[in-house]
């Protein structure tokens, strides 16, 4: 038996997430992962007026809101009948783009960058910039009055942590620049979606902002300022660590786990949404030389509760998924349930996308010696961003272009009122990775509301056949050679970009009970 | 030139902002909080020459979605990083620290110890099982609980740290401050999410004067939550003539009343209307939606169905209106 150490919190994450690991001969030698927070959001939307959940389905999230709203406002679009037009369609494509873009900027700077650079070597910059010196005077500042709050405490450097002053110091800068940048690509989004965070303008049938050209200039000219700095700063940051000083973490491929990668395809470029910026596919077992790609099926979803707290059952596809909670299953170790596609454990999120994608940047790394891992998540993340910049243009444009021509429209009104009964579900891809609602309608209220999230798919426990979830398969072999500094550990686990408010949104609708998480 | 004001001189150029924008800001600032202009800036600048005194802050989050976190950081007049480096000292905010598990859980013990310092709130407190919500291994109420008695002061930040919100609807039950901390002073910003201006604004008055702003009679800084939103909605005189919006398609229905899609404006009290949201280029009621309360401590139970005039609101909303109870806006 190994030491056993749990980290809790994991911080630099969305939502309340706590990692144990068994530490045998410095490795990882099993994991476990588990949230501790739930507050029942699919629950109190039982009864309740359809419409309303995109709005609240958006609260699943402060981080990832507009995804949530948009993938429930699909799940609706099915169960009501609802054809989005073309403008409703783009104008919530230009909403998601913004999103994508300050999500993925914020989660390299604000939530990552810290694991893997020594923040005190900008001490040691000897260069003569006067921003950057601007940079050392602020940090050395800080460090002079005992005040470097919330900078330190930290896990202490290890041999993987950027020391070079040059290298850091622009790191920092970025760090601070980052946050008024991605806070005006959160402003680009609110131009249509009408504020962040929580959109407000996604409904069932369409949009409810009524563009004009004002907007779209406004929009392009906000989006000219994302694109400067995703293609000049963060992405050739993260390819500068990744090829650079974080090279051996990358080669070594730290926190690859499964190997299987999952997109249910999202943000359409056509009407017809055949050709999408992240196209649907599945990859089971990757040979990075030679990448085979499935078609994505959504009959093969299924969710175990072997070791979750729910009523034993078999696995089921979540149209059909119960959420009776067992509390006393002395087995189970989390409220997360455990997604498999055709019983296998699948990674969700950008790395998955760019594989499937088989992007050609992203692939002229793996040929360099990037192995599938944390590295690569982070590389993959960047690389997307710039497609999604990208795909804004086309749909700036594409949307001046539909605004001009006679009977343009955003919204399908025929069909807001909701139906008797019905079901539908909505597929998407989120910042964080494939994201599935589904939802059945009965007298005109909803009876039953399922999530699956990319953090379920990614933080899963494991399922009937003992497949650990991706979080937990990717610790193994990560190694921790000082226990009480277990840096690596929340670097794979950050990788992911792990968003636990997501994952853990269920509760016992007859006890109203969680049990605290007891590893046997 | 004073030390103090070569100090904000440096700070600016740091941030990159010019010192016209950063005295615009102040000039806003002050107006909505009552002070004088240079009363305000001559305050800020003392209080960023020591940064030995940044106040110790700890932000504590329930259950809750960080969407209050993100509306913190996308402040940009003063910006995000001016607030986190310069102006506190922020020991313990589980989505921006370095610090992980038994790191962090230390920073927390001895800041709490030290006592003095500004907690703020964000999420709700489950009131049905503590199980609802744990940190560290402990229930999350009992730290609120631990951490309110010695903090200087304290911020619930949006709908659910202030009245339950969400959470408020669900099976856990979930509480704000005003239940889970009887009696003790809170300053209350609802709003899902809370709006960067309030907390930023309400963060620097507490700086610069050591006070808490004129509260209203739950709580709310009467600055921010005094106006109702129907007394500046644009869209104003379409309620008044009744002329409501049906067709988000139709241009010329564009800036039509939103109260048959559910809009709450005319029984919900906050500066919205005027401040709007993202540094003003937006808000609900403008991108064609509608109010739906999130300032109000009923919301959101309160407020289903969203999006028709169906709920028990918007009938009574009605009701007023048709008793002559909402007065017209005079005509200019």
């Amino acid at each position: 038996m190994g030491k056993k150490i749990v980290i809790d919190p994991v911080t630099r994450i969305e939502g309340h997430l706590k990692i144990e690991v068994e530490i045998e001969n410095g490795k990882v030698k099993d994991a476990w992962s588990s949230g501790t927070m739930a507050r029942g959001v699919e629950a109190l939307l039982k009864g309740k007026d359809p419409r309303d959940a995109p709005f609240v389905t958006s609260r699943i999230c402060g981080v990832c809101y507009s995804v949530h709203q948009l993938t429930s406002a699909r799940a609706l679009d099915e169960a009501f009948g609802a054809k989005v037009p073309w403008g409703g369609t783009l104008l919530r494509n230009l909403a998601m783009g913004a999103q994508y873009i300050y999500d993925h900027v914020l989660h390299f700077y604000h939530l990552s960058a810290l694991d893997y650079i020594d923040i005190m070597a900008v001490a040691n910059y000897k260069g003569k910039d006067k921003g950057l010196l601007a940079v050392k005077d602020k940090i050395v500042g800080l460090v002079k009055v005992k005040d470097t709050f919330p900078l330190t405490p930290r896990y202490k450097p290890d041999e993987f942590c950027v020391k070079d002053p040059d290298m850091v110091i622009s790191a920092v800068k970025h760090y601070i620049d980052a946050l008024s940048t991605h806070a005006k690509a959160r402003n680009m989004g609110a131009i249509f979606g009408g504020r962040t965070p929580h959109y407000q303008s996604i409904v069932v049938g369409g949009f409810t902002q009524y563009p004009d050209i004002n907007m779209v200039a406004r929009f392009r000219t906000m989006l000219d300022e994302q694109a400067k700095f995703v293609n000049e700063v963060y992405i050739p940051d993260v390819l500068a660590f990744g090829t650079g000083p974080l090279f051996p973490l990358a080669k070594m491929g730290l926190g690859g786990g499964h190997y299987n990668y999952i997109s249910y395809g999202g943000l359409e470029k056509d009407p017809a949404g055949k050709d999408m910026v992240f196209p649907p596919g599945v990859i089971i077992g990757l040979d990075p030389k030679n990448i085979k790609i499935q078609p994505f099926d959504q009959k093969k979803i299924t969710e175990s509760v072997k070791y979750a707290w729910y009523k034993q059952d078999e696995p089921q596809h979540p149209y059909n998924g119960k959420q009776e909670f067992d509390l006393e299953q002395k087995k189970a170790y989390s409220f997360v349930k455990a997604p498999r596609y055709d019983g296998l454990p699948m990674e969700a999120g950008p790395l998955a996308r760019m594989l499937i994608t088989k992007n050609s940047t992203f692939l002229g790394l793996v040929k360099k010696g990037v192995k599938p891992g944390a590295v690569a998540r982070h590389a993959a993340r960047a690389i997307e961003t710039k497609l999604v910049v990208d795909a804004c243009y086309k749909w700036c444009d594409d949307l001046l272009d539909a605004m001009t021509k006679p009977g343009f429209k955003i919204h399908d009104t025929e069909h807001w009122e909701p139906p008797n009964n019905g079901m539908g579900a909505g597929f998407y891809e989120a910042p964080r990775g494939a994201l599935g609602h589904w939802i059945k309608i009965k007298d005109k209220k909803i009876d039953n509301y399922q999530a699956v999230v990319p953090s379920t798919w990614n933080a899963s426990p494991r399922c009937e056949k003992k497949y650990r979830g991706q979080y937990e398969e990717s610790l193994i072999g990560v190694p921790v050679p000082d226990p009480d500094n277990p840096i690596n550990v929340v670097r794979v686990i950050r990788s992911f970009d792990p968003c636990l408010a997501c994952a853990i949104h269920l509760i016992d609708p007859k006890t109203n009970e969680i049990r605290k998480f007891i590893v046997e | 030139m004073g030390e103090a004001q070569k100090n904000l001189d440096r700070e600016l150029e740091f941030h990159g902002i010019s010192r016209r924008e950063f005295i615009k800001y102040c000039a806003a600032t002050a107006a909505v909080l009552g002070l004088s202009e240079l009363e305000l800036t001559t305050k800020i600048a003392h209080a960023l020459e020591a940064a030995a005194k940044k106040p110790p802050v700890i932000w504590l989050e329930g259950q809750d979605c960080a969407g209050c976190t993100i509306s913190f950081t996308g402040a940009l007049n003063p910006p995000a990083a001016s607030i986190i480096l310069d102006k506190l000292s922020i020991r313990y905010h589980e989505t921006i620290m370095a610090a992980a598990g038994h790191l962090s859980e230390s920073v927390y013990h001895d800041t709490v110890k030290q006592g003095g310092y500004v907690l703020i709130v964000e999420g709700s407190i489950p009131s049905t099982d503590d199980r609802f919500c744990m940190m560290g291994g402990r229930p999350f109420r009992e730290i609120v609980e631990e951490a309110a008695k010695k903090a200087a002061a304290i911020i619930a930040v949006g709908a659910c740290a202030t009245y339950g919100g969400i959470p408020a609807a669900g099976p856990t039950k979930g509480i704000g401050l005003d239940k889970a901390l009887p009696g003790k002073a809170v300053i209350n910003l609802s709003t899902c999410p809370v709006h960067t201006d309030h907390l930023v604004g309400t963060i620097l008055y507490f700086l610069s004067t050591g006070k808490v702003p004129p509260l209203d009679e739950i709580g709310r800084p009467k600055a921010y939550f005094e106006q109702s939103i129907h007394d500046n909605c644009r869209r104003r005189s379409y309620f008044d003539e009744d002329t409501f919006l049906k067709d988000w398609n139709d241009p010329t229905q564009r800036d039509w009343c939103l109260y048959e899609k559910g809009c709450k404006g005319p029984d919900t009290y906050s500066d919205c209307a005027i401040r709007r949201w993202n540094d003003g280029i937006n808000f609900c009621i403008d991108c064609g939606a509608g109010c739906q309360a999130c300032a109000s401590p009923d919301f959101y139970a309160g407020m289903t169905p969203l999006y028709t005039a169906e709920s028990e609101r918007s009938q009574n909303i009605m009701a007023r209106k048709k008793a002559g109870l909402i007065p017209k806006k005079e005509k200019v």
